[in-house]
């Protein structure tokens, strides 16, 4: 078993631990400038995919790498998954009335979405 | 999960007004409860997603009304019980000493 000691203490406090994982050998299933539907999914499980945004429509705007993958860590689970920064007008989100040039800029892991064109 | 935790685009909260200067812990208590997370975490026994999805079943109404750190606080005890580290009898068995040394 892990051991706590006053030495690790400030570190962990002061900047957490990452969740990148540097040495993973996986393909990035999208590339920048895709444009992405996120899947419309209820699971009673964690997830990060937040309801605002399930079912809408962005771009791939970055891709920041390959991170452990929250939904199945959650569940004592082992994973990881490539992270998109993804594009999505206020309109989209939000509907008529809301800007079509404001945007939002969300993370997305490889399951969260399906790429339209 | 569909909890309250989610609560992108949700109105009717009202004003957010930061404290100036604001202290990092509001009460004593709140201080071991942020130990308790480094030593859960050394231990084994939580981590940072599996600390999140136990603050998301906290229930509705008493994520709304507690505060951070009861939030946090309620996780641990979620996890634990769990985990099998403590039960719900010890932990009332307990609460029901303290009170009695508090009467």
């Amino acid at each position: 078993m892990a051991v706590l000691t006053p030495e690790i203490v400030p570190g962990l406090v002061a900047g957490g631990a990452s969740a990148r994982v540097v040495d993973a050998d996986l393909p990035a299933k999208f590339n920048v400038g895709d444009t992405v539907q996120m899947k419309n999914t209820n699971p009673s499980t964690h997830t990060r995919l937040a309801r605002y945004v399930r079912g809408k429509t962005g771009v791939v705007n970055m891709h920041h790498g390959v991170f452990h993958f929250n939904d199945v860590i959650a569940h004592h689970g082992q994973g990881h998954q490539n992270c998109y920064s993804v594009k999505f007008t206020m309109l989209e989100l939000w509907g008529e009335g809301y800007s079509a040039t404001d945007y939002v800029y969300i993370d997305m892991f490889d399951d969260y979405m399906d790429k339209v064109s | 999960m569909n909890s309250i935790h989610d609560m992108g685009g949700m109105e009717g909260f009202g004003p957010i007004n930061p404290e100036e200067n604001e202290a990092v812990f509001h009460y004593e208590w709140e201080k071991p409860i942020f130990g308790f997370f480094f030593c859960l975490f050394a231990g084994g026994q939580i981590n940072v997603d599996v600390f999140r999805h136990a603050i998301e079943r906290l229930g509705n109404l008493h994520y709304l009304e507690g505060s951070y750190y009861e939030h946090w606080l309620g996780a641990f005890q979620t996890l634990l019980v769990e985990g099998g580290t403590v039960t719900i009898e010890e932990i009332d068995a307990k609460m029901t000493e303290l009170k009695g040394d508090a009467n």
